[in-house]
């Protein structure tokens, strides 16, 4: 079983968006950088699976920049290789053309299964894993949990509203977004990976595409505040008064 | 005569055999160590004899707990004395008419009397005192050995009070008068003489008998030793010399960088960390005073050096290796450490807990297995360098509510370079207090200024937890930021960091004087700076794991507190024998699991003993956070109020203090 896991790095939301309110742009340089959360958890999904079952397991990230990190950061967890995607990319490369070269390194080099986070934090234009399956026409589901192989089958779960939950089971080759791994993702001490850095290397492929549609981003821009909270100051007793008169005054309380 | 060569021989021949056991054990021992990882242990030669001269002959810290430590002095001092009867009876053996003379006979005597008592209260703790200490060891051993000890010294007064009736039959020699120095042995001659058991088969019947049970059980003993508990006897003093110097506070040198500290196999560990296995005597100190322990959990510093002994054992015996973090002690024990090191303050042995639990932390880390929220705080100071999950940019953020701005250190030189710590930067309940802090500086015209966003975790946590890599990154941030600094001095409130600033970055060559507040304010106090009033309040101190067991820091925090006229009531619990809170080696991110009384609950609890103690006085801003939250958990917030030293500081000062923080006047 080859399992090639999809990764890539969102701005950290702990420091703060850089954008230039004129332009409407994103300034992705001034942004910090870190793996996605839920591709976390799909290589998570796969190393669990190596473990059970002995996968080989591929890390592989579209080359935006700084990724390397981000791959030997998946192989001091377990992975066998990582794969950079190298070509005319950056931090503002949409999904759709992510998953155009993919696909076409999908098409060069087989795998069995597709794992990727259900979806990232940035997914202007639709999420990763859905597009690569559809131009492979290869079978895709979609926020899955519990991923396991039975025979020459992947049997995997999906939830639903209501509390509905579904097992499904279909044939390779096949593309899974994960939405949550059994396990909260493991941990990569810093001295591995640079342990890492220094005995294994990252696989170059040159995967420039020809032009893909793609969505014109006309602005960026921060949600305007409707409307502003009132803080009722004052004594107790005058707040508790007030309190009562707007309750009164909404309907909110009878009498 | 026949019977004197049969002793001979008998003596000679257990000897032959006990010594090869003996000898085989300890080749055993030492080749494991060979193959174990290297350390320095021979350097300060004159402080590690004065140490050990301490240590054994005063019984310092045995004496910690009087009745034990007595005791065991008791039996301790009666094995130099074994010595002069082995020379005085094997002498008596191969050269007829040897004696070691009466006054010698005298004080082998006292100290068989001696040890006698020391068996006697040593079975009376064991059988009827019982304490909680004992749980888990191997008492059968212990018994075995305290009836040893004790056939040994009454065979010594045996065979002796039958000497001057054996002395012909045996040895050919005209009767010998006992002295009557040798009291013990003299009384029982002389009943013998009254039971008519002085005829030449009794006295030699009584004379063999003494003597087998005397030196012939020296050699078994000998040959027992090795495999129990009690090689002690041997390997304690080795072990008390090669402990563990200055600096205290330092966790660990990995002998060789690229390899980190994780310790996986008993290969590993150090030289040490081997002689430590097989130097402990089960005596449980370590799990009396291990605050994990109390709490409930599944970790006693003595059951993890057991655990490892007998794997190792096991190992040598030929079984298969089991490795050690995860297997033979398990994830539950290793993640409940505080690293708080009372379990290494109160070995009598030197035998050191700590660098072997975060070892192992280190290799399950290595292996992606850690505590999920602490996990977020190891991915925090990676990429924010604090454990708050706050960005950079928010570390100087408490600064915005003072009137009079810090100077950045990384644009101008500063006289004290203040390295304020993550707490003390991030938590909201605890900013109030370093803006005190900042004021009390101002006040008294101090030249001082902050690293800003250049400031990261100092990485002494993360090196506890194991994550030894993330230390080096974090300590590498803050060296070059230090680098380039121009100032004379650091300080910082919070103990942790002053820990890895003093003892951990040396490693790096990282030499500048680094003080505490508690001592920086002490000099700013004695230089005049401060108008201070008496407070008047009758408080309790609580000493930090960081500051006072490992940096030693115990006094400055005493004497500022006279200063500014507290009245200190000390808890049973204070000094090097402090009791932790609970926070340290990253416990306050990790999962509470399986802790029915919290440590820092039990703290509280142990300050309301304290007769009209209204405040309970840290000096770390963890303490604050844990404290105050135990206060309120346990119900008690009526009746102490946790206070940082800063606030008393303050409030003598009469600088305002925030409602919040306020000492009850």
């Amino acid at each position: 079983m080859r399992i090639l896991v999809l990764s890539k790095s969102v701005p950290d939301l702990v420091e703060e968006l850089a954008l230039d309110e004129d332009s409407g742009e994103l300034l992705h340089d001034d942004m910090t950088y870190v793996p996605s959360e839920w591709d976390d958890h799909a290589l998570e999904e796969a190393l669990l699976l190596k473990d059970e079952v002995g996968a080989e397991v591929t890390v592989l990230a579209v080359d935006t920049g700084d990724v390397d990190n981000m791959l030997f950061t998946a192989l001091a967890k377990g992975a066998d290789h990582a794969v950079k995607l190298t070509g005319d990319f950056d931090l503002a490369t949409s999904n759709r053309k992510r998953a155009q070269a993919i696909a076409n390194y999908l098409r060069d080099n087989p795998f069995d299964l597709v794992l990727s986070g259900v979806q990232a934090i940035d997914d202007i234009d639709g999420q990763i894993p859905a597009m690569v399956a559809g131009l492979l026409e290869w079978p895709h589901a979609s926020v899955v949990t519990e991923v396991s192989i039975q025979g020459d089958q992947i049997h995997f779960r999906q939830e639903y509203g209501g509390g509905l939950q579904a097992e499904l089971a279909a044939q390779t080759p096949l593309v899974l977004g994960i939405q949550a791994a059994r396990k909260p993702p493991r941990y990569a001490s810093v001295a591995k990976v640079r342990q890492m850095m220094k005995s294994s290397t990252v696989d170059e492929v040159d995967a420039s595409a020809d032009a893909v549609p793609e969505l014109e981003i006309r602005r960026f821009f921060k949600p305007v505040a409707a409307g502003h909270a009132e803080m009722i100051e004052g004594e107790p007793d005058e707040v508790a008064d007030r309190i009562i008169t707007i309750l009164k005054e909404r309907k909110l309380v009878r009498g | 005569m026949a019977l004197r060569y049969v002793l001979m021989a008998a003596t000679v021949v257990l000897f032959v055999v006990a010594g090869a056991i003996f000898v085989g054990r300890f080749w055993t021992i030492y080749q494991v160590m060979k193959k174990s990882r290297s350390t320095i242990r021979t350097d300060q030669i004159g402080k590690r004899l004065i140490s050990t001269i301490e240590q054994v002959f005063a019984h310092k810290r045995m004496l910690k707990v009087r009745y034990s430590g007595v005791l065991h002095l008791f039996i301790f001092s009666g094995f130099v004395v074994l010595l002069i009867d082995v020379v005085g009876s094997i002498g008596q053996i191969f050269s007829p008419g040897f004696s070691i003379g009466p006054i010698l006979g005298m004080i082998v005597d006292i100290w068989v009397g001696l040890v006698l008592i020391g068996v006697a209260m040593a079975v009376y703790q064991r059988a009827v005192i019982k304490p909680e200490r004992y749980h888990g060891s191997d008492e059968t051993d212990g018994y075995i050995i305290l009836s040893m000890i004790t056939c040994i010294v009454i065979g010594i007064v045996v065979h002796e009070s039958f000497y001057p009736y054996a002395a012909g039959p045996i040895f050919g020699i005209k009767s010998v008068a006992l002295s009557p120095m040798e009291f013990l042995a003299y009384g029982l001659s002389r009943i013998w003489l009254s039971l008519g058991w002085t005829g030449p088969t009794a006295a030699s019947i009584g004379y063999v008998v003494g003597y087998t049970m005397d030196i012939l059980m020296i050699w078994v003993f000998l040959a027992y030793l090795p495999y129990s508990k009690h090689l002690h006897v041997f390997l304690a003093v080795p072990n008390i010399f090669v402990r563990k110097m200055s600096p205290h506070g330092e966790l660990v040198v990995p002998p060789v960088p690229e390899e980190g500290i994780a310790i996986r196999s008993f290969r590993d560990l150090s030289w040490k960390d081997v002689l430590d296995l097989y130097t402990c005597t089960e005596c449980g100190r370590c799990q009396a005073v291990c605050p994990a322990h109390a709490a409930g959990q599944p970790l006693s510093p003595k059951m993890v050096i057991l655990e490892l002994r007998e794997a190792l054992k096991k190992e040598l015996s030929g079984e298969p290796p089991i490795p050690l973090a995860g297997g033979v002690v398990t994830q539950e024990e290793l993640w409940a450490c505080t690293t708080c090191g009372a379990c290494m303050e109160a070995c009598p042995v030197f035998i050191e807990h700590v660098p072997k639990i975060v070892g192992m932390r280190a290799a399950l880390l290595e292996d992606g297995e850690i505590d999920k929220t602490a996990q977020k705080v190891l991915v925090g100071w990676d990429r924010q360098g604090n454990s708050f999950g706050q960005p950079l940019k928010k570390r100087p953020g408490w600064t915005k509510g003072l009137e009079v701005p810090i100077k950045d250190a990384r644009k101008e030189p500063v006289d004290w370079l203040w390295f304020v710590g993550d707490f003390a930067s991030y938590d909201p309940r605890i900013q109030d207090l370093t803006r005190i802090v900042a004021r009390l500086l101002q006040r008294a015209d101090v030249d001082f200024g902050i690293l800003y966003e250049g400031e990261s975790n100092s990485g002494n946590d993360a090196l506890r937890i194991g994550e030894f890599g993330l230390f080096e990154a974090l300590a590498q941030k803050n060296l070059e930021k230090l680098q380039e600094a121009e100032y004379n001095m650091i300080f910082t409130t919070d103990p942790h960091s002053l820990n890895a600033l003093k003892n951990e970055y040396g490693k790096y060559g990282f030499h500048r004087p680094v003080k505490h507040y508690t001592e920086a304010f002490l000099d700013l106090i004695d230089q005049g700076k401060f108008q201070l009033k008496p407070l008047g309040i009758r408080a309790t101190y609580h000493d930090p794991c960081y500051l006072g067991r490992w940096n030693r820091i115990f006094d400055a925090p005493r004497e500022l507190m006279k200063r500014v006229g507290v009245d200190l009531v000390e808890m049973p619990r204070h000094g090097e024998n402090s009791f932790c809170c609970g926070a340290g080696g990253g416990r306050i991110w990790m999962e509470e699991v399986g802790i029915k009384e919290r440590p820092a609950d039990q703290r509280i609890r142990e300050a309301l003993t304290l007769e009209g103690v209204t405040h309970f006085v840290v000096a770390c801003p963890k303490d604050v956070a844990m404290f105050s939250a135990a206060v309120a958990s346990t119900g008690n917030e009526g009746r102490l109020k946790v206070v940082d030293m800063a606030e008393l500081l303050a409030e003598a000062a009469g600088l305002g203090v925030p409602d919040t923080l306020v000492v009850a006047r």
